[in-house]
């Protein structure tokens, strides 16, 4: 394989691909896009959301589209203007943990022997431990806020990425190329930097995504708890102050909904690109694609059958 | 009320294929069992008979500790008032002291000695005699560990002796005439149960023995505990129903639930929209009050630091506040701005309202503030903020306690208020000790506050303006944190101290309000009510607006209030 | 044999770690404990007696490192120490209290989602392209999107609450006597009930996926096809063969779910009252009880690692292959 072909097949030229061909994909990127635009855009429109702007836990109306909630602040305003920091922590986050996970998994897979043993260990250890828990007690300690939430997840969450990472890259350095380039005399580092780290691009922009659906989720869940800045409106702090005003009490749903409801979307959104992604990507998925693409142009039904793909 | 899936609301299995139907009929079995499970809940609050069902601690499962004295543990409710008993009780509603297990006091040898007299024919739970012998053993261990003299009586007391068994003596180290209300509210245990105990600080006292109406552990599981009657108690008749009942829940959300479906009949909690939400449910018998006595949350200024120190950036401050918004979104509409007096309603009985009425500060007038702060020499600049002669800006936090959620809502309207002034205010919340640690040791400039409410304003104004109080920036200082003295609060409230006559108390009160009306040494905000809601079903006699005998809360335990409540109340 | 004890040295040295971190982590933070209790008597509390209470709970101004040590050689003895917040109670009975209920609602919600899952995986992958498989995994990914707490909730919003079928919290009735009787079992499952289904809705879209996806790639593999071309029948091929296999990946995945499910179990039993480690953890944290905090985490550490032992096992006996690289 050449290197153009191996850039080619697993760069960032494949997601175009997915979002192009996959049904699911475009879905995803659909429904992300419209949340980023509400993000970047979204504050300058919606009105301040935390000035008091009527009586509390109105419900839904022309005035106030979704209700206010319990200190009579406009929850629309309150949604869009969460969308913007729940989404900047959970992608800084998403960044940030793929980020540490590659510094770890590629530097012991690269390096190997004694490097990799100490860092595997050490990733190991972090993966085993429960992420969740350790969250609370570290956010417990550190001035609440954002920024608090982002180092506390991406230091409970960066292990798994660097366990996928150095299997990559220990796959990777095996390749034809990067022997053919260790024959060449190019210096480590360049090596890594220029012929590994590109090759995983696709991978990594995967392990962001999937990164992120893990931040935001855990995002809301400390912040839910009173462990982030509750002063500072997002998701999770709505949905802390739905449960503190006792939303459920007051039957007053639209408090505690739409805030709920715009992390599952965000969610199945991330999913479903990196799945419509795998299917693109994923060699067996995408010769069963064309296969029964194949059997369909000569009138013969898709049955079960699936080709058989060699392992490289 | 009971609502099962009906059978008939699934397809027809007949009607599909094979396949399908051994999915379906999967489904339905899941589906059917799910219903089975589900048709016998919501048992429409069966509750025991002649038990009362209180809540009032939060907990996931309950921890059985009934030890009365200890610090170092939170004891079950109620062994701090019902199950043990002070020798007074103090009434916050009327501000007097009922006597308890004691019958009355005298003060003897130029105030130096208190003399308190015991209740004849009290018997603890076991049936033995309590005496004066029992009180002087109860504060005998007090000295021996401090960590059981929560309200540090051995910090005026000089010794305490049996004179007779109905008459004990407490000496002081010097006449300190508030150190009766501390004698008064100390609950008593029996010695011949307590000498034997080998670590009074960390006994569990699982089986106590008591002087109080409900004294008999008749179940103690994680999820529920029961209290019987006390088989001796001393007021014939009383108390006058079985035992109280205890269901443990975790949250605020879930106590209230349960109270809005009659699962609970008495509670402390605080409920947003309660009209609508609890009352509205069943107006002949949710019922509520919320009488304002539960202490003034404050605004402290730290007076170490320009330009604190200058009275009138305090009253401008305190201007430029909207308290009446504060009250609408921090407090639910539950209390009203606080006057200038900065005293609760408990201290209604002290209230000098001419001195109240003579503090303009802290009604809203932002334009007024400004034009104080003009005057007094801090410019505003073109960037809207003001500065101190120095140059410096006003840039501040308002500190609060996260998670906290009525301070941290009040100190969002107080940052919004404060900048119309020219104030760079931001709120900053920190975890309740690392803010503990921030306001004790001076570490602040603005910060929202408690204040300590006691039977007489001393208490309250000494926390606030005493010199005695103050420790040095960076040490950890008990109570007044925003470091405020002055040589006539100081000479006011030593005279105080040795103040019996309750007239001469009464202008020594409004010397002091007269004072803090003056100096505004801290901003107070409003007062905090105290939560209580009961379910009139199937006990009466709760304390109410109409018949306001004592505090309803059953969160007031602190001076023995709720042996008021527990020995009024009646089964229908 | 080797294999397995090399693993045991692994998960020895991630229960240290944890113990290490939990330990200095919270006295590396502003504030202790006795002032916080301080609070709970908002400012009653005479500061002699805090002092006094100090002392007490052993906070020592002994150089952190001989701490350090002394916490390790008693946590090696099976002392936890003593809980602050439920002073006196020992650490090892507040947990106790709890553990059980905990293990019960995340261990059981844990298997059954596995199983359920698993299960629907190879459906979808066996008539891939059919219904199952082009709406199943969009449907439960959406639900697992949710937050488990807000799932939680909205579950007990309409169920519960509005509709009354289903009881609004607790593990059983304050009024039921815990014992192995008929009536209390079905007391117990009925309050599980609506907690498990949340927990476990949430993480079946993962389960389907990964064995959907491992299904469908050794469907192609050759001896997959070589047992069809024997005409195996098909049942056979899937179960035996292909699903077998492709449960690697899924049981390699089952002990760190372990962990995540337990970390959002804590908030599922926190909407729900259940009288699990969830709310003592939130607890703990808040009244800054270091012995209970230090001992709760340990304990759910040693049972995610307990699991992961047991997932070793299991995939020791799945997976001949990693018997010869063991030796």
């Amino acid at each position: 394989m050449s290197r153009a072909d191996a850039t080619q097949a697993t760069g960032l030229g494949a997601w175009a691909h997915a979002i192009r061909r996959d049904r699911k994909a475009l879905s995803g990127a659909i429904i992300l896009a419209v949340f980023a635009l509400v993000g970047i855009a979204g504050p300058w429109f919606a009105g301040d959301p935390s000035a008091l702007v009527g009586v509390p836990l109105q419900p839904p109306s022309g005035a106030h589209w979704l209700g206010t909630n319990g200190q009579g602040q406009d929850v629309l305003a309150q949604l869009i203007a969460g969308t913007r920091v729940s989404l900047a922590v959970g992608f800084g986050v998403g960044l940030a943990v793929v980020l540490l996970g590659a510094l770890v998994g590629v530097t012991a897979g690269y390096f190997g022997d004694r490097v990799d043993a100490l860092l595997s260990v050490f990733s190991n250890v972090f993966l085993v431990l429960p992420g969740l828990p350790l969250a609370i007690v570290i956010a417990a300690y550190l001035p609440s806020g954002p920024f608090t939430v982002a180092l506390v997840l991406t230091l409970t969450g960066w292990a798994w990425n660097a366990r996928v990472l150095r299997a990559q890259t220990l796959a990777l350095r095996r390749r034809d190329f990067v022997a053919a380039a260790v024959v060449a005399g190019e210096s480590e580092w360049r090596l890594l930097l220029v012929e590994i780290v590109p090759n995983m691009l696709s991978v990594l922009v995967a392990q962001v995504i999937g990164s992120t659906v893990y931040a935001i989720g855990a995002q809301v869940g400390l912040e839910f708890l009173g462990l982030g800045d509750v002063a500072r409106v997002t998701w999770g702090t709505m949905l802390y102050w739905a449960q503190n005003d006792a939303a459920l009490l007051t039957g007053s749903w639209w408090t505690f909904v739409p805030p709920g409801l715009c992390v599952a979307l965000v969610g199945f959104a991330l999913t479903m690109l990196n799945s419509g992604f795998d299917e693109i990507t994923n060699p067996r998925l995408q010769l069963e694609r064309v296969w029964r693409a194949f059997l369909e142009r000569r009138g013969v039904p898709a049955g079960r059958s699936t080709p058989v793909v060699r392992e490289p | 009320m009971m609502r099962r899936a009906h059978p008939a609301a699934l397809p027809s299995l007949a009607a599909l294929p094979a396949r399908a139907r051994g999915a379906l009929s999967a489904l339905a079995l899941v589906a059917s069992s799910l219903a089975a499970l589900a048709g016998c809940a919501r048992d429409r609050a069966e509750l025991p008979p002649g038990m009362l069902v209180v809540t009032q601690e939060q907990t996931g499962s309950w921890v059985r500790n009934f030890n009365p004295l200890t610090t170092a543990a939170a004891a079950r409710w109620p062994t701090l008032a019902g199950v043990y008993e002070p020798l007074f009780v103090f009434n916050s509603v009327r501000s007097e002291q009922v006597p308890w297990l004691a019958t009355g006091y005298e003060w003897h040898e130029g105030n130096r000695v208190l003399r308190v007299t015991t209740r004849e024919g009290v018997r603890w739970s076991d049936g033995q005699p309590f005496s004066a012998r029992d009180v002087a053993f109860t504060f005998q261990l007090m000295r021996r560990h401090p960590a059981l003299d929560r309200r540090g009586v051995w910090g005026f007391l000089a010794g305490v002796r049996v004179i007779d068994p109905r008459t004990v003596e407490f000496v002081f180290q010097r006449v300190f005439i508030p150190g009766f209300d501390e004698v008064a509210a100390q609950l008593i245990v029996p010695e011949h149960v307590w000498r034997d105990v080998q670590d009074p600080v960390t006994f569990a006292n699982e089986q106590p023995v008591a002087t109080g109406p409900f004294t008999e552990v008749r179940a103690f599981r994680g999820q529920v505990y029961e209290l019987g009657r006390n088989p001796h108690y001393w007021q014939p008749g009383k108390p006058a129903f079985e035992g109280l009942r205890f269901p443990a829940y975790p949250s605020n959300d879930r106590a209230n639930l349960a109270l809005v479906f009659d699962e609970v009949e008495w509670a402390g909690n605080f409920i947003p929209a309660i009209d609508r939400v609890f009352v509205g449910r069943d107006p002949a018998h949710h019922a509520y009050w919320f009488p304002l006595t539960a202490g003034v949350v404050y605004l402290y200024a730290n007076t170490t630091r320009a330009p604190f120190g200058d009275v009138r950036v305090r009253k401008a401050l305190s201007m430029a506040l909207d308290r009446n918004l504060m009250v609408d979104v921090a407090a639910f509409r539950y209390t009203h701005p606080a006057d200038a007096t900065g005293m609760s309603e408990s201290y209604a009985a002290w209230r000098d309202s001419a001195a109240a009425a003579a503090g303009d500060w802290v009604s809203h007038d932002p334009a007024g503030a400004n034009q104080m702060l003009d005057r007094a020499g801090y410019p505003r600049w073109r960037d809207g903020v003001r500065r101190l002669p120095d140059g410096k800006p006003w840039r501040w936090e308002v500190l609060c306690v996260s998670g906290w959620s009525d301070w941290v809502r009040a100190s969002q309207v107080i940052a919004r208020d404060l900048r119309e002034v020219g104030v760079d205010a931001t709120v900053r919340t920190y975890d309740f000790g690392a803010w503990f640690q921030r306001v004790q040791e001076g570490d602040f400039d603005l910060s929202l506050g408690w204040c300590i409410e006691g039977p007489t304003p001393w208490h309250m104004y000494r926390w606030l303006m005493s010199s005695a109080t103050i420790k040095p920036i960076g040490q950890a200082s008990a109570g007044n944190w925003h470091r405020y003295s002055s040589s006539a609060a100081d000479s006011v409230l030593a005279a105080f101290e040795t103040a019996t006559d309750p007239a001469e108390q009464r202008r020594l009160s409004s010397a002091m309000q007269r004072l803090f009306v003056a100096e505004a040494p801290a901003i107070p905000l409003y007062p905090n009510p105290t939560w209580a809601e009961f379910n009139t079903r199937r006990f009466t006699g709760f304390p109410s607006a109409e018949n306001p005998y004592c505090d309803p809360s059953p969160n007031k335990m602190e001076r023995g209030e709720i042996l008021l409540v527990l020995t009024s109340l009646r089964p229908r | 044999m080797h294999y397995l004890l090399r693993r045991l040295g692994f998960y020895l040295l991630a229960a240290w770690a944890a113990l290490t971190i939990n330990f200095f982590l919270p006295r590396l933070m502003p504030g202790d404990p006795a002032s916080t209790l301080f609070a709970r008597f908002k400012g009653k509390l005479d500061p002699a007696a805090i002092e006094a209470l100090r002392a007490t709970f052993g906070l020592t101004d002994a150089p952190l490192w001989r701490q350090y040590l002394t916490s390790l050689g008693h946590v090696l003895q099976g002392d936890l120490g003593v809980s602050i917040a439920y002073f006196p109670s020992p650490v090892a009975e507040v947990i106790g209290t709890g553990l059980g209920w905990t293990l019960f609602l995340a261990g059981s919600a844990v298997i059954v989602s596995f199983a359920i899952g698993t299960l629907l995986g190879v459906v979808a992958a066996w008539w891939r392209r059919g219904w199952a498989d082009s709406w199943l995994p969009s449907t439960l990914i959406f639900v697992g999107a949710f937050p488990y707490f807000w799932l939680a909730m909205a579950a007990l919003y309409v169920l519960g609450f509005t509709l009354g079928w289903f009881p609004l919290g607790h593990a059983y009735s304050d009024d039921a006597v815990p014992g192995w009787t008929w009536a209390f079992t079905a007391d117990v499952l009925r309050h599980a009930a609506l907690p498990m289904t949340t927990i476990v809705l949430v993480t079946l879209g993962g389960w389907l996926l990964t064995m959907r996806n491992t299904m469908i790639s050794l469907l192609g593999s050759d001896y997959v096809n070589l047992a069809r071309a024997k005409g195996l029948p098909s049942a056979q091929v899937a179960l035996r063969y292909a699903a077998r296999n492709a449960l690697l990946p899924s049981v390699t995945g089952f002990g760190m779910a372990l962990g995540f499910v337990l970390g959002g179990s804590l908030l599922t039993e926190i909407v729900f009252s259940y009288p699990g480690q969830g709310y003592l953890l939130v607890q703990a944290v808040r009244a800054q009880d270091y012995p209970l905090m230090q001992g709760i985490f340990l304990v759910i550490t040693l049972a995610v690692l307990g699991t992961n032992w047991l997932v070793d096992l299991i995939y020791l006996w799945l997976d001949p292959r990693t018997r010869d690289a063991g030796s």
